[in-house]
């Protein structure tokens, strides 16, 4: 890197940041332009959204054979549909004949997706199957070279649909690394997992997305500041100091996670996320381990970021504190890139299938009322976010070389420590007083953004780097 | 009860009159922030308040609201809730405040011959926002369908479904009220 220094200083902004990045996060120091320049946003859409493995959509969305879905990867729309066998297909929304979009509605069930231009039309799974007065037009031609453009790579995760543009990608179960272990506890909790309660929730943001990735990764000491008038309303019932207490995990580059947990195993709750007892004590949980249930049972919140822009948080909310006390919510979201200082955030909901109506109506109303577009701890997020971009994208931070700091719970910062009692994946530190979190998914993101075509950094940590390491060394 | 099936009122109808001032005048206290003050003086206890997610879907099937699911559910609870919190020292994302402004137009109000204690209004709402030095204001357009009914002697708001011009709501929160 040393060598490449002297050459990217030369006018070429993004090589400069991304190696002042890599110089910086070993010190916890990041370059504030990350967070609203152009050109490193236009460099991220091709390095981190042209090659990731990026969410889309939930099997519950497209249950039936002929649904469908419009998603994003990056800025481009993407057809999510399930075919006429039952196969999910990932295809760019984009009509070999002249590049026109073929779905006209955000989702829906159809035999077909025609090009209201010329008329091709494609079947559910891509094919080209006709185009009117065919013979006459294209007879002879072949159909199958041109059916609709597939991702390079879709496959889905615990009913998680994700896809890839990028033909060298590694396998989506590959790229997820340690976090899979993470996604099963909370969406294989029950052997029949979740179903998505409704469409998504769009909104947008002035805003930089990598906000949306660093804060889901794991920013919990946020809480007792900008959150503080969810307590004051009784929306948690965790006290800011009490939900310090828990893990941070660095499940794997990339992919971070936080739980909320009580320093005794015997504590008496909220347990599985704010889910009630008697809900958690139905669950069928054979496709867990152990470990797995007991994260699970301990956990008052899991909060988690799949690199780059996917997220998820479950905890125990309530709407109306006085009425009604506070349940186990699911939130998934993706923050979707529309410019250096734009977001558009997609928000779902999720509960567990096992879950009655009325379970589900409940979680809903308190995650709608919490963690969404009107929600009380949401509508305060959004307000730091928007000036963090409007001072990323300054001359002043260029200009004076601001870098942000993101030091919490290094050695001699704080008092987070690694710990060698886990069982699962990853690098893991005790309490959540920590942003080793937030580097880990930074560190990801500036080896991708310097990786050449072609070239995938490691998806695991070096031999002996996971914690659970430290816990076999110290039990042998 | 939605408002087709009720008599559509002349715009010279005291009832019209009464509705359309009482549209007006909760208007201008949501444009004053005075929040708490119309919870209690204008909003019923039984208030279902509502503001649907909606999606582009091809004419054939309608208006693409999905009317089980929200930007905002609210009943008497939920909505107090909110407004304790933007009393609170650190609701930072309106304080300092958003300037709102509520635009409300086309207000047609529709009864029922046997039932003089509840009015159906329908309005136009146009929501104008900015906040700290924005030039480019965040609007929201759409139609609010309420019932007022008289408790007490006084209409109160007992039934709001905003449906909104929008796919995709155009602006970072929806602290405000529509």
């Amino acid at each position: 890197m040393a060598d490449q220094a002297g050459n990217a200083t030369q006018g070429d902004t993004v090589s400069r940041v991304i190696r002042e990045l890599g110089e910086g996060l070993p010190e916890g120091k990041i370059p504030a332009s990350i967070f609203g320049n152009k050109e490193i946003y236009d460099a991220e859409l091709r390095k981190i959204f042209g090659r990731s493995w990026v969410y889309l959509a939930h099997e519950s969305e497209i249950e039936a054979n002929g649904d469908y879905v419009v998603r994003k990867i990056g800025e481009d729309n993407f057809i999510v549909a399930r075919d006429e066998t039952g196969v999910v297909n990932v295809m760019f929304d984009a009509c070999r004949h002249r590049g026109v979009a073929v779905c006209r509605s955000d989702s829906g069930n159809t035999s077909h997706f025609r090009c209201p231009y010329h008329g091709w039309t494609y079947s559910t799974d891509g094919k080209l199957v006709g185009a009117p007065l065919w013979k006459n037009a294209f007879g002879g031609m072949s159909k199958e070279d041109n059916g609709l453009l597939k991702a390079a790579k879709s496959d889905s995760y615990q009913g998680l649909i994700f896809a890839t543009l990028d033909r060298s990608a590694p396998e989506l179960r590959e790229y997820l690394g340690g976090m899979a272990y993470y996604l099963d506890l909370l969406f294989g909790l029950d052997n029949d997992g979740v179903e998505v309660l409704g469409p998504p929730q769009r909104f947008v943001v002035d805003a930089n997305w990598k906000s949306g990735m660093e804060n889901f990764s794991g920013d919990d000491y946020h809480l007792g500041t900008l959150h503080r008038s969810v307590w004051e309303i009784g929306a948690f019932p965790i006290a800011f100091r009490e939900n310090m207490m828990g893990y941070h995990i660095q499940a794997s580059p990339g992919h971070s996670l936080s739980f909320s947990m009580a320093e005794d195993a015997d504590e008496p709750g909220p347990h599985f996320f704010g889910f009630p007892d008697d809900l958690a004590e139905n669950f069928d949980t054979s496709r867990i381990n152990e470990h797995q249930l007991d994260v699970a049972r301990r956990s008052r919140v899991m909060v988690a970021n799949v690199f780059p822009n996917f997220s998820m948080l479950a905890l125990p909310m309530s709407e109306n504190g006085e009425l009604h006390a506070p349940t186990g919510i699911i939130t998934i979201r993706t923050w979707q890139p529309k410019g250096p200082d734009k977001i558009e955030i997609w928000n779902w909901f999720v509960g567990y299938k096992n879950m009655t109506p009325e379970q589900k109506e409940r979680s809903y109303r308190a995650g709608l009322a919490t963690f969404s577009v009107g929600g009380s701890f949401e509508m305060d997020d959004t307000e730091p976010w928007i000036t963090i971009a409007r001072n990323g994208k300054s001359v002043a931070a260029e200009m004076l070389d601001f870098k942000l700091n993101y030091q919490m719970g290094m050695p001699g910062t704080g008092i987070a420590h690694e710990v060698d009692d886990w069982a699962g994946p990853g690098i893991v530190y005790w309490s959540r007083y920590e942003e080793g979190v937030q580097r880990n998914a930074y560190d990801f993101y500036q080896k991708m953004m310097e990786a050449d075509a072609g070239q995938w950094p490691d998806l695991k940590f070096p031999p002996g780097a996971e914690s659970r390491s430290r816990r076999e060394s110290a039990a042998g | 009860m939605t408002a087709s099936v009720k008599t559509r009122l002349s715009i010279a109808d005291p009832r019209y009159i009464e509705a359309a001032d009482f549209l007006y005048k909760e208007a201008d206290m949501l444009d004053e922030l005075r929040e708490r003050e119309w919870l209690t003086s204008m909003v019923s206890a039984d208030i279902v308040y509502q503001v649907p997610i909606r999606q582009t879907v091809e004419r054939a099937r309608g208006t693409g609201f999905e009317r089980s699911t929200f930007h905002l559910n609210e009943d008497h609870g939920s909505l107090s809730a909110r407004v304790a919190r933007g009393e609170t020292k650190y609701a930072w994302c309106e304080d300092p405040p958003s300037r709102v402004r509520h635009f409300i137009t086309n207000i047609q109000v529709f009864a029922d011959a046997a039932d003089a204690d509840e009015l159906a209004a329908k309005s136009n709402i146009l929501l104008f926002r900015t906040r700290q030095d924005q030039t480019t204001p965040q609007l929201l357009s759409g139609v609010r369908e309420d019932v007022l009914a008289r408790e007490d002697g006084e209409l109160k708001l007992r039934r709001r479904t905003v449906l909104l011009d929008h796919t995709v709501i155009a602006t970072h929160n929806l602290s405000m009220f529509f």
